[in-house]
């Protein structure tokens, strides 16, 4: 059977959330990871807080972001899982197209989804589209038998859903109660979760 | 030798009725610490741990995390009508290496692991038995070879399975009832003594509570 993974990218790939070290550029570091926080927690959903972080971050030039994004620390035996496993891999996140193209391809080199930006030359106009990590399922369905989600934000809920294997990670944070009660594996520490997602690759990749 | 386990899968998702405490069985205090936390502590080696939680799993993970930050968590929501061969099966399923099956209520020292782990051969199956002192247990008949040759809720013999079974070739099924049934077909299976003990009943705790208490 063809198994394809998906994974969140702030906070579950990379070890420090994304947005609040973009916003050092611009000194609302705190107030731009309370924002985070509370995103995760699902007390604001996360496309009216993503459009307020991204208003309040749209200031900064796109090479400067670009910049930032990718000094982000990542979780290394995460990372050679992606890249060993890049066709199959993919990442879905709710970050800007425009802030993480040039971060992922480095980094892991695999597809990804993500929602898009509207920009005019270095400057970032607006939010063109938001993503719905379920999107992401929906469009590999066709491809793979068996759909692996990894994730920590209320905003991974709808992927973990619809896949078939959910794992609720804590790399960075504690993954927000609802999802842990949708998901199958609960792991904290990033060398576990690849051991973990080798065996299942191990498993379902045999099954006819 | 120890060093040749790779993975343990403990199970924890069950109520504990019978201990009569509104908290899951390997989070009762003894010595000043957790049960868990002693079994945590003997198995400091085993690269890759397991537990299928299931009752209070919060709080189970919540505790497991402070002892030891790599143990991956598997969720039983199912675990007021399923049983702990379920459990297993969980746990157990996509793992595509031998691993030891272990109870989360157990209290074993590192000698007894020790014992059992050095009887490891890692391409055979091997259970933990021990001198019968539970009510209600599985006793197993052993032929002259120390191989276990029958399993029985009846007392057929002085050894009960301890729940320690190390797994090589066996494969849990989901739809199995109890574990003794999964490892029945593949009689007969190596068998080793060991001295551990099990927390069912407030008597059970009481003992092991004045035992830990004296070590």
């Amino acid at each position: 059977m063809r198994v394809a993974f998906c994974f969140d990218l702030d906070g579950t790939l990379t070890e420090e959330e994304i947005l609040p070290q973009i916003a050092k550029h611009v000194d609302l570091y705190e107030e731009i990871e309370l924002l985070t926080k509370i995103t995760m927690r699902g007390l604001i959903t996360f496309s009216k807080s993503f459009k307020l972080r991204v208003r309040l971050l749209s200031t900064i030039p796109i090479p400067t972001v670009k910049h930032t994004v990718n000094s982000i620390l990542v979780n290394k035996p995460l990372q050679e899982f992606v890249q060993k496993n890049k066709a199959d891999c993919f990442i879905v996140t709710g970050n800007l197209d425009v802030w993480v193209d040039e971060f992922i391809g480095r980094e892991y080199g695999c597809a990804y989804f993500s929602s898009r930006a509207k920009v005019e030359g270095e400057k970032l106009i607006d939010i063109e589209k938001i993503l719905d990590k379920q999107e992401a399922i929906h469009a590999l369905r066709s491809t793979y038998d068996i759909i692996i989600a990894v994730g920590d934000g209320m905003n991974d809920c709808t992927m973990l859903e619809q896949a078939d294997i959910g794992i609720a990670y804590g790399g960075v944070h504690e993954p927000v109660s609802t999802l842990i009660n949708i998901a199958d594996y609960v792991c904290y520490d990033g060398q576990a979760l690849a051991v973990l997602l080798e065996s299942l690759k191990q498993k379902h990749g045999r099954e006819n | 030798m120890a060093g040749k386990i790779d993975t343990v899968v403990i199970c924890a998702a069950g109520l504990g009725s019978r201990l009569g405490l509104d908290m899951p069985k390997c989070l009762v205090e003894i010595g000043g610490h957790p049960l868990i936390y002693y079994l945590l502590n003997v198995l400091y080696d085993v690269p890759n741990i397991r537990m299928v939680v299931g009752f209070k799993e919060d709080l189970v993970m919540e505790c497991v995390r402070k002892i030891r930050k790599d143990v991956v968590f598997v969720r039983n929501p199912a675990y007021t009508s399923t049983t702990n061969s379920y459990s297993l099966y969980l746990g157990s399923h996509d793992l595509q290496v031998p691993f030891l099956n272990i109870d989360g209520d157990m209290y074993i020292s590192r000698e007894n692991y020790e014992k059992f782990v050095d009887k490891v051969k890692l391409d055979e199956d091997l259970i933990g038995v021990t001198l019968s002192y539970t009510e209600d247990a599985v006793n197993v008949l052993l032929d002259s070879e120390n191989r276990a040759i029958g399993f029985s809720r009846e007392k057929i013999s002085n050894y009960e399975w301890t729940g320690i079974a190390y797994l090589a070739n066996i494969k849990i099924r989901k739809e199995g009832l109890y574990v003794y049934q999964e490892l029945e077909p593949y009689l007969p299976i190596q068998s080793q003594e060991i001295s551990c003990f099990e927390i069912d009943t407030p008597q059970d705790l009481e003992y092991l509570s004045n035992k830990i208490g004296h070590l």
